[in-house]
């Protein structure tokens, strides 16, 4: 086993956050973090040490059937003490895969990662969030990180080392991918985020609450029904265990009811209130600050409170 | 057709006890089937539809899982293959291994479909391990599949786009909750599902290959919060006023 804790997310500012938790366990384990790019160096990646490019795919647009195989090579090499992934969509599928090619066990959607004796240690939420688990796995350990909780690593990185995995011819053929509509959030470096629930009653109503936001100097998220269901914000926006994890200094969360596994990506933040026409909402059990009534009178007239104070 | 649904039989969140210690009871927690599994076999029973062919459930768990299963055969499938196994005690790869296990024994099948994270536990890695432990193509977060000839057309939703993946059959897939709308069994087909075959594996002795130090669980506890729970009244102006005053006074709003 080398003395490296690799780390790679295909997003790069997911990779930036997941390069924090290698160097954490990294320390720990009295070894080095080394970021993985694959088929070529991002600018926008950044590392608190090495980098390693794996060579061999054409871009670095890889699918995560390419990423794991890629990976599986280099590591079969090279021999790295743990290997951190980001917990997105293509993420969680490049981590199972490597642990299948690899044969080591792989931690889930954890935070708090450190290097425990001969251990790679984490935690993580379970049972929609009611519950959180202390978990634990023998170096060499594959781990998903959760999106959200780390800041982003600073320093630029040293040095580029190369390896070359060679050609990876994938089963699954990417035919189209398209842009969900909206542009891009970064809700997990807002310091304020408004977040809408099913109280929006239709999708005309949102730009509303993205003025509100505006005007907090915050960004605009939602409960997962609004990105999932009904489509009217990309994933990205959603908050909560199958989305993204938030501690912003004030979350603002407007007709959600505060269902266990919304709060489980949002329990973290400074402060909480909370608009809801139903005085027995969960979400105030979740919240500082609690208004009961209908969104539709209270945002415009929260807007209207902050313009008369500026 | 041939199609396998992976169906958890999941720790029912919402009646998880903590005891007074802050830990979670989970021996003799009331357990269903995992949320998302339900659209997992509803789209099995609408690729059915379509093909002909039949559904087989596979669920690894202890042996009260048959009422998840006799539920995943009263929405309309035709047979289950429960491995019994300790759940509580084994990790992702373990549970993937048994579930391929099974699955290669009474395979072979075209599709296997599973949900894109359990209620439970939603790590999200048994779909994909599946499917490297089938030597299948894997295809995860579908929205939409179709099957034509032996090819297999699924629309994928990630988090800042849709994804068109086409991939050669047999084909494992992870769906998200938005690719249906689950059916609820009627009375006759509760009262049916107790006849439909259930076959029983022991985990024990379909040994999976491979030695490995499994993820562990080392402690649970809680989830703490204390929050001030001030509730702000007055009509809405004095409400949003009075709120947006305690704001800044937090320091969380910049003026
Ligand atoms: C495995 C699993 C994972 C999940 N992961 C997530 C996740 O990551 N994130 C997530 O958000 N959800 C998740 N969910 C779904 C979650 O359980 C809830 O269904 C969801 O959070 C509810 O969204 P909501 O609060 O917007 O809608 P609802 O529960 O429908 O609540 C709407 C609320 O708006 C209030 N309201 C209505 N009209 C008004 C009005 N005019 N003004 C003010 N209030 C109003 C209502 O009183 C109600 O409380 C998951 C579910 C499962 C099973
Ligand atoms: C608190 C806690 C934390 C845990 N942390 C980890 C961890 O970090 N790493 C780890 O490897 N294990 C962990 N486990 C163990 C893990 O929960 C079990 O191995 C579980 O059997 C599979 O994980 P999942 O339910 O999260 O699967 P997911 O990968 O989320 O399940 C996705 C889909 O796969 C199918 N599926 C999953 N399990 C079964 C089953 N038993 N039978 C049939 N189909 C199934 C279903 O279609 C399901 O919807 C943890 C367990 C607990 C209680």
């Amino acid at each position: 086993m080398s003395g490296a804790v690799w780390s790679y997310s295909e997003n790069e500012s997911v990779s930036n956050e997941v390069a924090s938790a290698a160097a954490d366990v990294a320390k720990g384990a009295s070894a080095e973090p080394v970021v993985l790019e694959i088929g070529a160096v991002r600018a926008g990646v950044r590392a608190p040490g090495a980098k390693l490019l794996l060579k061999g795919p054409a871009t670095s647009d890889v699918p995560p059937e390419v990423a794991a195989e890629a990976i599986a090579k280099a590591s079969k090499q090279l021999q790295p003490a743990a290997i951190l992934i980001g917990a997105t969509r293509y993420g969680r599928e490049i981590a199972s895969r490597l642990a299948v090619k690899l044969t080591v066990g792989c931690l889930s959607e954890v935070s708090k990662l450190s290097a425990d004796g001969n251990a790679l240690a984490g935690e993580r939420n379970a049972f929609a969030g009611k519950v959180v688990a202390k978990v634990s796995c023998a170096l060499p350990a594959i781990a998903t990180v959760k999106v959200g909780y780390y800041a982003a690593v600073e320093s630029a990185g040293t040095a580029v080392t190369e390896s070359d995995v060679g050609q990876v011819n994938p089963l699954v053929k990417v035919v189209s991918r398209e842009k969900k509509a909206a542009g891009a959030v970064d809700l997990r470096s807002a310091k304020v985020i408004v977040s809408a629930g099913r109280g929006v009653k239709k999708k005309e109503d949102l730009p509303m609450l993205e003025e509100l936001a505006r005007e907090m100097h915050g960004a605009l998220g939602c409960s997962r029904p609004l990105s999932s269901d009904l489509g009217w914000l990309p994933e990205e926006h959603h908050i909560g265990l199958t989305g993204v994890t938030v501690k912003p200094d004030l979350y603002l969360a407007l007709g959600i009811s505060g269902q266990l596994q919304h709060t489980a990506g949002m329990k973290d933040s400074k402060v909480v209130a909370a608009v809801n026409t139903d005085k027995d909402a969960p979400i105030f059990q979740a919240s500082d600050y609690g208004i009961v009534g209908d969104l539709y009178q209270i945002v415009p007239a929260i807007r209207k409170a902050l313009a008369s104070r500026r | 057709m041939r199609i396998a649904v992976c169906v958890k039989h999941a720790v029912d969140e919402t009646e998880l006890k903590i005891d007074s210690g802050g830990k979670p009871l989970l021996s003799g927690a009331t357990s269903r089937m995992s949320t998302f599994d339900k659209n997992a076999v509803e789209e099995g029973l609408r690729l059915k539809a379509a093909h002909q062919g039949e559904v087989v459930i596979f669920t690894v768990g202890p042996s009260d899982s048959k009422k998840t299963m006799k539920e995943a055969l009263a929405m309309g499938a035709d047979k289950g293959v429960l491995v019994t196994a300790d759940t509580t005690s084994i990790d992702t790869m373990r549970t993937a291994s048994l579930l391929a296990a099974a699955i290669k024994k009474a395979g072979p099948f075209d599709v296997v479909l599973c949900s894109e994270g359990s209620s439970d536990t939603y790590s999200g890695q048994v779909p994909p391990m599946l499917g490297e432990m089938l030597g299948a193509a894997f295809t995860g977060y579908a929205r939409k599949l179709e099957v034509n000839g032996q090819t297999a057309r699924v629309e994928r939703s990630l988090e800042d786009s849709l994804e068109v993946v086409e991939a050669p059959l047999p084909v494992v897939a992870s769906v998200v909750s938005e690719i249906n709308e689950p059916r609820y069994p009627t009375l006759i087909q509760i009262m049916q599902a107790g006849k439909k075959p259930l076959e029983e594996l022991n985990g024990d002795q379909l040994q999976p290959a491979g030695a490995y130090r499994q993820a562990s669980v080392v402690s649970m506890s809680a989830q703490q919060s204390a929050r001030k729970h001030v509730m702000i009244e007055g009509s809405p102006d004095e409400a949003a006023a009075k709120l947006v005053e305690a704001l800044i006074r937090e320091g969380v709003l910049s003026k």
